[in-house]
């Protein structure tokens, strides 16, 4: 076995009842995530992006095919998937440090050994300050820092991401990613992060996959080499040229003008998961 | 012309005072047309009592020792039942929320069982449980216990699906996921509905007192109509608002500390 973290979905469809029988919310799907990648998916509202998460994530079962991670078939929700959600979900009864403590719980640890690790994860997301704190007392931006200190903290070999900084204004989300690709480089983990926003999917991912709309299927695949940090305005060339065709499919009328809107969004925006 | 003058800064005023201000402003108000009313002697004593006609009254059932006496065994017996029917409700709560069988079979059940006024439950509690205190926890316990309950499984039902499944996500097992998440998250509304059960405490109270009880306050209530002390039923009356009033008060303020993180 290679290095943990290898996902595998296998042939996925994913069914909703509806009121005239089944409705698909995403067709046959096949996706290979290596161990350790960074892979992002982008597509349009309703293309099924959400499904694909919560199936990975045990929350929704698929009508066929399987999801495996390092070979064992995912029956349920475990450690071993992580979450980073749009809306955060933090709980609002706990402080900060207790939100982090929530996920180092299942290790066992000595009371002491487990405030300081989750020390430590706040500490890493620049957070040491604010360990007393209650979510609600936290901006926006922070609250995601201590979803991700606490995510990272429960050491889960997949992390998924729903869209985690769309809530968030430019100038933060633009933070966030980097504290992102800072957190995940020290942790291993085989990241899929779903988003709308283009420029972040180049940012970030070596690789990205676009789907197309509902019921979606992934019609494009790119692989970017590109050493991060990286620049869309400095490294240019290739990512743009990606950047562009990314749009040309998204908006397939010659119409896209990037200065349009600075973030450069996919369709309309998609409200979050439930 | 006058009257319009001084009550509108007055009203200004009621509406500027936060907190504590603003009650005893009002209080005042209507106070002071109580005591017109009073003086005017247009109603007689004995249908509508003067304040102080209605203080005089309280101060006698005070120094004759039988309002202490009857506030012990009331406020003994609303903290008795409430205290039955709200851990009783809390625990049952927690459950039927969660097991979808209990839920599907209860629903139905609480329908029925709510709009059924605590007074009505009188007889029954009597047949049960003879005349003694055991009747009187009865009726207050189960109408506590009812709306507890109804707060709780409500709560514990409708938890947020996000705490949930990051709960889950986290690794947390079932016990955790219940204490650490499922209760607190249902702690706003279970504390609600030990507010809610707090008021209901006190009107029961008076309904399981009313027959069959030879103290309380429920009692000297009645006591005071068979001698047509209209100026007892009027102190007994406030003095019941007073402490309902104070109750809840207080289980608000408590609440508000427990579940912290609700007012943002």
């Amino acid at each position: 076995m290679s290095a943990p973290g290898d996902l595998r979905i296998e042939d996925i469809t994913i069914l909703f009842r509806g009121r005239q029988g089944p409705v698909t919310a995403l067709p046959p799907t096949t996706l290979h995530l290596a161990p350790g990648s960074f892979t992002a998916l982008i597509g349009p509202s309703g293309c099924g992006k959400s499904s694909l998460l919560n199936a990975i994530a045990g929350f929704l079962v698929p009508a066929s095919g399987t999801i495996r991670l390092d070979g064992a078939p995912v029956t349920g929700p475990s450690a071993r998937i992580g979450l980073i959600f749009q809306h955060y979900a933090l709980f609002p009864w706990f402080t900060a440090l207790g939100n982090v403590r929530f996920a180092l719980r299942r290790f066992g640890l000595p009371r002491t050994e487990e405030i300081a690790r989750a020390r430590a994860a706040l500490a890493e997301v620049g957070l040491g300050a604010h360990e007393r704190k209650f979510p609600q007392q936290l901006s926006g931006g922070m609250r995601q820092r201590v979803a991700i200190a606490r995510t990272f903290a429960g050491a889960p070999q997949v992390l998924l991401l729903d869209e985690p900084f769309a809530a968030l204004d430019a100038q933060t989300r633009r933070g966030m990613q980097e504290l992102m690709l800072e957190v995940w480089a020290r942790h291993s983990a085989t990241v899929l992060f779903v988003t709308h926003d283009v420029d972040e999917a180049l940012l970030l991912a070596d690789r990205v996959y676009l789907m197309s709309a509902g019921p979606g299927r992934l019609i494009a695949d790119y692989v970017l080499a590109q050493p991060r940090p990286r620049s869309l305005t400095q490294d240019g060339g290739a990512l743009l040229a990606i950047r562009e065709e990314i749009l040309a499919r998204l908006h397939p009328q010659p119409s896209a003008a990037p200065s349009r809107s600075p973030g450069i969004v996919a369709t309309c925006p998609e409200r979050s998961q439930p | 012309m006058a009257v319009n003058e001084t009550l509108s800064p007055a009203l200004r005023l009621l509406h500027l005072s936060a907190g504590l201000g603003g009650p005893v402003l009002a209080f005042a108000l209507v106070f002071v047309l109580w005591a017109v009313l009073g003086a005017a002697q247009l109603v007689p004593e004995a249908i509508f009592p003067a304040p102080w006609s209605v203080w005089a009254a309280g101060r006698e059932m005070w120094e004759g020792g039988t309002l202490a006496q009857d506030l012990g065994v009331s406020l003994g017996r609303a903290a008795t039942g409430f205290a039955f029917g709200a851990s009783l409700g809390i625990a049952l709560g927690l459950l039927t929320g969660r097991v979808a069988v209990l839920r599907w079979l209860l629903g139905p059940l609480l329908m029925l069982l709510r709009p059924i006024p605590a007074i009505a439950l009188v007889p029954l509690a009597i047949v049960w449980f003879g005349i003694g205190e055991g009747s009187k926890h009865f009726v207050i316990g189960y109408t506590v216990f009812l709306t507890v309950w109804f707060n709780t499984h409500h709560g514990v039902e409708y938890v947020p699906e996000t705490y949930l499944r990051a709960a889950r996500a986290l690794g947390a097992s079932r016990r955790r996921e219940f204490l650490a998440v499922i209760v607190p998250a249902a702690a706003p509304h279970i504390l609600a509905g030990l507010r809610l059960g707090v008021a209901l405490a006190f009107l029961s109270l008076v309904a399981a007192e009313l027959s069959g009880a030879s103290s309380g306050l429920g009692f000297r209530l009645q006591e005071a109509r068979q001698y047509l002390r209209t100026d007892r039923i009027f102190a007994l009356l406030i003095l019941l608002g007073g402490i309902g009033a104070l109750a809840d008060l207080i289980v608000g303020r408590i609440g508000r500390r427990i579940v912290h993180w609700q007012q943002g």
